[in-house]
């Protein structure tokens, strides 16, 4: 282990291909670099396919050249130069992906946010092992065979992923939404124009639509 | 060398880390991580986070003598060494780094300027500590470290 170097990357987008499909393959962005190392780390004890990626440009790029065909991306939100929610906007605009947001901020401001982004969840730092546990529902083609296997049943509406299952619940993170709540927005805005929809909105109209 | 002795050392180090509040659950969380693959994932995530936050601290001094109340650029300097202090657990850290963003918040730059001193001493304090740590637990040998997990939850 130890920071992550390009050949180091590669490495693991090569391994990524070969095993898949068996896991989840997940795009970690992160500038970071402990939070990065941890992070891979735990999405490794869940079988996931991690690659990294230290900034929002090299992430971008990763997804684009579509070397390897991620099933999610999860993203912190502050980073320099591009942060998570421009990152979010991209592949939302460019590629279907379900993007999850990351971060140590859980001002509800920003949470929403994210939501309203498009992101289909947000996790907020310290990342524990539980909260990982399900991301893979947000795996459109999953849930899609998922969907089909439940063509026709009551319960097919249920099997959508919840806003629940957002990380908020922990104690030690509810006390830190007392500790600090900035009034001022330092977040640089970016207005959406298309305000794409890639949530459990967009899912519950598609498996509707069966 | 008396591998037991060095193991309740360790042991009862962590344990005062956990009790003096140096140290939270995440700490525990990245010592569960360690595996047969990576056998040694937590000294190697703390050694980075004590080189990454020493770049990030001297980053804040710069910032706060560089843009003297850019309390906006301050307090974006110090969410990036608080999400680190996250990572590992690192609580006591976190919690001067907070105090330096309330301070930050309230446009306190004296405030800031002392709660940034305890920032870098918490900082000193927790490198020494885990570095001791990390040492006893070297000597007291690999194949021995599962045992002193359980010993700071």
């Amino acid at each position: 282990m130890g920071a992550m170097g390009e050949d180091q990357r590669e490495r693991m987008e090569d391994a990524t291909v070969d095993k898949f499909p068996e896991g989840l393959r997940v795009l970690a962005v992160d500038d970071d670099c402990v939070c990065l190392n941890v992070l891979e780390a735990l999405l490794r004890r869940y079988i996931y396919h991690p690659t990294m990626a230290m900034d929002a440009k090299t992430a971008l790029k990763m997804l684009r050249t579509g070397k390897v065909k991620f099933d999610l991306v999860i993203t912190d939100v502050r980073m320099p130069y591009m942060d998570g929610f421009k990152l979010l906007e991209l592949t939302g605009l460019e590629m279907d992906m379900p993007v999850i947001m990351l971060s140590v901020d859980c001002d509800k401001k920003v949470v929403l946010k994210g939501i309203n982004h498009g992101a289909c969840d947000y996790l907020v730092k310290p990342v524990y092992t539980n909260d990982l546990k399900n991301i893979w529902q947000h795996d459109k083609s999953r849930r899609r065979s998922q969907a089909i296997s439940h063509m026709g049943r009551d319960n097919a509406v249920d099997e959508r992923v919840h806003p629940g299952t957002l990380a908020m619940s922990k104690d030690s993170k509810n006390k830190r939404n007392n500790e600090y709540h900035s009034n001022k927005n330092t977040e640089s805005t970016h207005s959406s124009t298309t305000q794409k929809s890639q949530g459990w909105h967009g899912q519950l109209s598609f498996i509707t639509s069966f | 060398m008396d591998y037991a002795n060095l193991r309740r050392q360790a042991a009862s180090l962590k344990r005062s880390l956990f009790d003096q509040g140096y140290l939270d659950e995440q700490f525990c969380q990245v010592e569960d991580l360690q595996d047969e693959a990576s056998p040694n994932f937590a000294e190697e995530v703390v050694s980075l986070f004590f080189k990454d936050s020493a770049r990030l601290v001297t980053n804040i001094e710069q910032a706060m003598e560089k843009y003297p109340k850019d309390f906006n650029r301050w307090d974006a300097h110090m969410q990036q060494l608080r999400g680190s202090c996250f990572s590992i657990g690192a609580s006591k850290m976190n919690n001067e780094c907070t105090s330096f963003r309330n301070s930050c918040r309230e446009e306190n730059a004296e405030g800031c300027r002392r709660s940034f001193q305890k920032v870098k001493r918490e900082h000193a304090v927790l490198r020494q500590k885990l570095e001791s740590y990390f040492q006893l637990l070297r000597q007291a040998g690999p194949a021995r470290t599962t045992a002193v997990r359980s010993g700071g939850k």
